[in-house]
């Protein structure tokens, strides 16, 4: 990761309220994934022990220090959600973009495919209940998602169907 | 602030004698004490695995709960954060409080399967067997004897300031590590991570020049040796490290042998100056 | 151009009447987070377009979120002089169409949902918007709205929540106006207490008491925080809160620290909310520019600003020690209480921590008094809750109420029943927190202690709808999959235990379950619940005990099969 990019982001949290979170946020959100460089940088520049942000990055959901895939596809699990079917969506989803089936939910950790095109995911809720079953790729949520309409979401990305 | 740090302010100067009462009968504690505390010197069992006195309260095993009385209502609460106050009124083996502690004990066997410290803990209480899955690892570094209780963690962050280890993952996945499972440069092989383990799950070996923190991917200190007597008595970091905060400083002559050895030197020092005296009056 | 005198204030909300009553016709589209998801964010590109393509004198504005969520995308057309009509369902489509009716002076009547001919802003200003369109219903007669009480939501989906100059408009800041200039702190602090105001996070612990015992502990330094975290799945009312109309949480704030004695407030936001985020930073922002926030407010001694800190993706966030963890830079690993947050809270100093809605509650009560608050709701459960109403229910929402209104008129009346015609089976309140509610006990009133009785909670206010075809075993499943997933790992009752009763459920789920098992689940659950540290492993069983209790055939089917 560049430091100089760190720097910035490291100047923009004077007060120490929210900063170690903040500062995570934004190289996850920078960097795609928090690159391990960046950790043993921030642990010198702050003076905290490496082993803390190993664990901050390691506890919360938000943070991934594996790189993600081209597409970030994020499937909402809230219980709403999961009474309109979102269990049918991720299934879907997962055959779709010929991953194991069960992965997501299994290993609880994003998955990317093995031509790194899309990252599979899920999330705990959005907070848009009301459109459910809802899914996100990269920035664009998509509300009253049926699994028959998701080749042409995917299809936005860039995804063909593969001819077996 | 570090809870340690908290813990220390709020011990005032003054101390007030008061009377607390454990299961019927009277006791006297400090006001403000620790009711686990107080039940241990008095010899009263209630289990306890995450509780060390030197640390602050932390709460994570749960064993400890006790049932307080107060006006007519009646309250669970772990015995390790209930502070004494004048009139305390609690019992330690209720029958809602056994039937949650067993319950507890099954889910200690079924998680640290190996302990053996846990499985007469449990037997103790009558609970012998668990109805949940034993989660058994073949290559868990610590032996399948962890049970999550944090005073490793703790005791290396708050008090030796090592920062070597910590939490990682949550939940189920919670388990204790150097940064990326891997060796750490800054470990001083102090191990008193392994002495204040309740279930003796931290694997320390010492070969030769090199102490080996099994359960910490292997870390190597390098130990060293004592120029009178050979033996390898302490890691070099930790020795530097404690050294440093001698004041006034030794002399180099002491400081670099062994605590065997410097006994040695010391008294013979002495005994010579005191034969010396001896002769001299004369 | 700080507001600094009472003169300044009069100017500042004609300025903004004027934006929101301008001479022109207004058109303004829903965009929180669903209504622009779908399809509002294309409808305002596509009207914008047009509208400067065809040089068109029209006043275009974002909206938030009005809380008829099953009409998005809604869009309204204010003609000078006439009503507010609200469209509903609008596609891309039909922006061709709304731009020739209101260039004709009116507006399509196909599309059109119901008008509002005034609306009180409970701010001391009522808009008056007009009289007109005889064929479109009034906003009262639409069922899902007349039967709501609006209060907290009385400005969302009418005001841009991205300009300050519309909220002062409607009556904002003046609550605040008020009290630091024309009221002593402890004057603000007796109006809360004599409001019963309870805590809307889901605990319903009086906020004035808590206000008064952390102005009341000696330190120099002391914090007031909110708490956004908003974790349980199915509940967003104080996501629309922050969206649609942000400036009223950061007037409660206001009011709040001033009666409490505090200079710095923190807002925690979950980082799942990137649009509330957006409009909390900017509205500080506008608020810092006129003298709101800041040093001085108002030209007077009392200096307060909000801070805002982002969670990362964890449920137990929302606990409060945890929370304040997660703002100190550590896991969000609870730890015991006492001490209390309001001895020792964030970075060790007294700290008040209340809900979003809690907030919201705030400056109604201080501009209308407590007298008035206190006739809305129900004996010590005063004011109105905002209910997001999701699931397998026909009107899906955000349903505004009285406490003490009863869960049938929520579903049935403002939520019209099931959805596709099919019977209600159950309700689960409180997120994964609470309990799963049969149709046969919907006679129960909403407030805290009814709701505890039949051993679910009000929690935040989600309110999710089961039909007659959900798998009840399933959705305790569902639920503590979820809590497993979300438990800090700390203690074992709720690390471990939790696994346990997932791994049992599974095993039931798949027909292997035995008499033994049943047994098991229920014991396992009361331990869990009696000897976890905190609030997330002490709720986390609700779902299983309450469908033990409520719905026992289903598990007893599996176990025969």
């Amino acid at each position: 990761m560049d430091e100089k990019i760190l720097d910035d982001i490291i100047s923009r949290y004077d007060s120490p309220s929210g900063r170690l979170l903040g500062i995570l946020g934004e190289i996850q959100n920078s960097e795609r994934y928090i690159p391990r460089e960046s950790l043993d940088m921030l642990a010198a520049k702050l003076s905290v022990p490496l082993s803390q942000l190993y664990s901050l990055v390691t506890f919360y959901s938000f943070f991934s220090l594996q790189p993600v895939g081209d597409h970030r596809v994020t499937v909402c699990m809230g219980t709403a959600c999961h009474v309109k079917g979102a269990a049918a969506i991720l299934k879907t989803l997962e055959q779709l973009l010929r991953l194991p089936e069960g992965v997501t939910e299994e290993t609880r950790s994003p998955v990317t495919t093995e031509d790194n095109a899309f990252t599979l995911e899920i999330a705990r809720c959005f907070g848009a209940c009301s459109i459910a079953p809802v899914l996100r790729v990269d920035n664009n949520l998509y509300g009253y998602a049926t699994p028959d309409g998701l080749p042409a979401i995917l299809e936005e990305y860039g995804w063909r169907k593969h001819e077996d | 602030m570090t809870d340690a740090a908290q813990n220390r302010t709020e011990e005032a100067p003054d101390r007030v004698t008061i009377t607390v009462t454990i299961n019927g009968k009277a006791y006297p504690a400090e006001e403000g004490e620790i009711l686990l505390a107080v039940a241990i010197r008095n010899k009263i069992d209630i289990p306890h695995l995450c509780y060390e006195a030197s640390l602050s309260p932390y709460g994570a095993c749960r064993l400890c709960m006790v049932e307080v009385r107060k006006k007519g209502r009646t309250e669970m609460t772990t015995s390790c954060t209930l502070r004494a106050t004048e009139g305390l009124e609690v019992f330690t083996d209720t029958p809602e409080i056994l039937r949650h502690r067993k319950m507890l004990l099954e889910l200690y066997l079924a998680e640290a399967p190996k302990s053996e410290v846990i499985k007469s803990l449990a037997a103790k209480y009558g609970v012998t067997r668990t109805r949940f899955f034993r989660k058994v690892e073949p290559a868990d570094p610590l032996g399948n004897r962890c049970v999550l209780c944090g005073l490793c963690v703790r005791v290396c962050n708050e008090i030796m300031g090592g920062g070597v280890i910590s939490f990682v993952n949550r939940g189920p996945y919670t388990v204790i590590s150097t940064p990326f499972l891997e060796e750490s440069s800054i470990c001083l092989g102090c191990g008193a991570c392994a002495q204040v383990c309740p279930t003796h799950a931290i694997e320390i070996e010492d070969t030769g020049d090199v102490r080996v923190m099994k359960s910490w991917a292997e870390t190597k200190v390098k130990l060293r040796a004592c120029p009178v007597c050979g033996k390898y008595f302490a890691p070099d970091v930790l020795a530097e490290k404690t050294l440093a905060k001698i004041n006034p400083p030794l002399s180099q002559e002491i400081l670099n042998i062994c605590p065997e050895c410097r006994g040695k030197h010391l008294a013979q020092q002495e005994i010579l100056a005191a034969s010396g005296n001896f002769n001299g009056g004369k | 151009m700080k507001i600094e005198s009472h003169a300044g204030f009069i100017n500042q909300q004609r300025i903004g009447l004027q934006k929101l009553k301008p001479d022109i016709p207004r058109i303004t589209v829903g965009l929180a987070t669903c209504g622009a998801a779908v399809g509002g964010t294309a409808i305002f590109e596509r009207l914008k377009k047009s509208i400067e393509e065809q040089g068109l004198d029209i006043s275009l504005i974002p909206t938030g979120c009005i809380g008829y969520c099953r009409e998005e995308p809604i869009v309204t057309i204010t003609h000078p002089g006439k009503p507010l009509v609200l469209l509903h369902k609008v596609q891309e489509e039909d922006t061709d169409e709304i731009l020739r009716a209101v260039k004709s002076g009116s507006v399509p009547f196909d599309k059109a949902l119901c008008q509002i001919e005034a609306w009180d802003h409970l701010m001391g200003y009522t808009i008056n918007y007009g009289e007109g369109f005889e064929e479109i219903p009034l906003y009262e007669e639409i069922p899902f709205f007349g039967r709501q009480h609006k209060v907290i939501l009385r400005d969302t989906g009418l005001i841009n929540p991205e300009d300050i100059d519309e909220f002062i408009a409607v009556g904002g800041y003046s609550a605040a106006y008020l009290a630091l200039t024309g009221m002593h702190p402890d004057q603000v602090l007796e109006e809360v207490e004599k409001s019963g105001l309870r805590g809307r996070g889901g605990a319903g612990f009086p906020a004035g008491l808590k206000w008064r015992i952390t102005r009341e502990k000696e330190s120099d330094i002391k914090y007031i925080i909110c708490n956004g975290d908003e974790g349980d799945p199915g509940a967003y009312m104080n996501r629309n809160e922050m969206e649609s109309d942000p400036h009223m949480l950061i007037e409660g704030m206001i009011l709040g620290a001033y009666a409490i004695g505090v200079q710095e407030g923190l807002i925690y936001i979950r980082a799942e909310y990137p649009l509330a985020i957006k409009r909390l930073k900017h509205a500080i922002e506008q608020a810092r520019e006129y003298g709101i926030l800041g040093p001085n407010i108002f030209g007077t001694a009392f200096s307060f600003d909000i801070q805002i800190a982002i969670g990362a993706g964890a449920f137990v966030c929302g606990e409060s020690t945890a929370l304040i963890a997660s703002i100190e830079g550590r896991t969000g690993r609870p730890h015991p209480r006492p001490p209390r947050l309001t001895d020792s809270g964030l970075w060790g100093k007294p700290t008040d921590l209340n809900n979003v809605e809690t907030w919201c509650n705030v400056p109604v009560i201080i501009k209308n008094g407590s007298d008035w608050y206190t006739t809305i709701g129900a004996p010590n459960n005063t004011g109105t809750k905002v209910f997001s109403l999701v699931g397998d229910v026909d009107k899906v929402g955000l349903v505004e109420v009285p406490l003490g209104t009863t869960l049938s008129t929520i579903v049935f009346d403002v939520g019209n029943g099931g959805a596709d015609g099919k019977q209600v089976k159950a309700v689960q309140t409180g997120g994964p927190s609470g309990g799963c509610i049969p149709a046969r006990l919907f006679d129960t009133t909403v407030d805290y202690e009814s709701l505890n009785a039949i051993g679910t909670i009000m929690g935040s206010g989600g309110i999710v709808v089961m039909d007659e075809e959900t798998d009840m075993v399933d959705i305790a499943r569902y639920f503590i999959s979820f809590a497993t997933g979300e438990s800090c790992g700390k203690c074992i009752p709720c690390r471990e235990g939790l696994k346990h009763l997932l791994l049992l459920l599974n095993r039931i789920l798949a027909g292997k379950g035995t008499d033994a098992d049943l047994v098991t689940l229920k014991d396992l659950s009361e331990t869990i619940v009696a000897t976890s540290l905190c609030g997330l492993g002490q709720s986390a069983p609700n779902p299983v005990l309450t469908t033990l209790a409520y719905f026992r055939e289903e598990y007893e089917e599996l176990v025969r099969s």
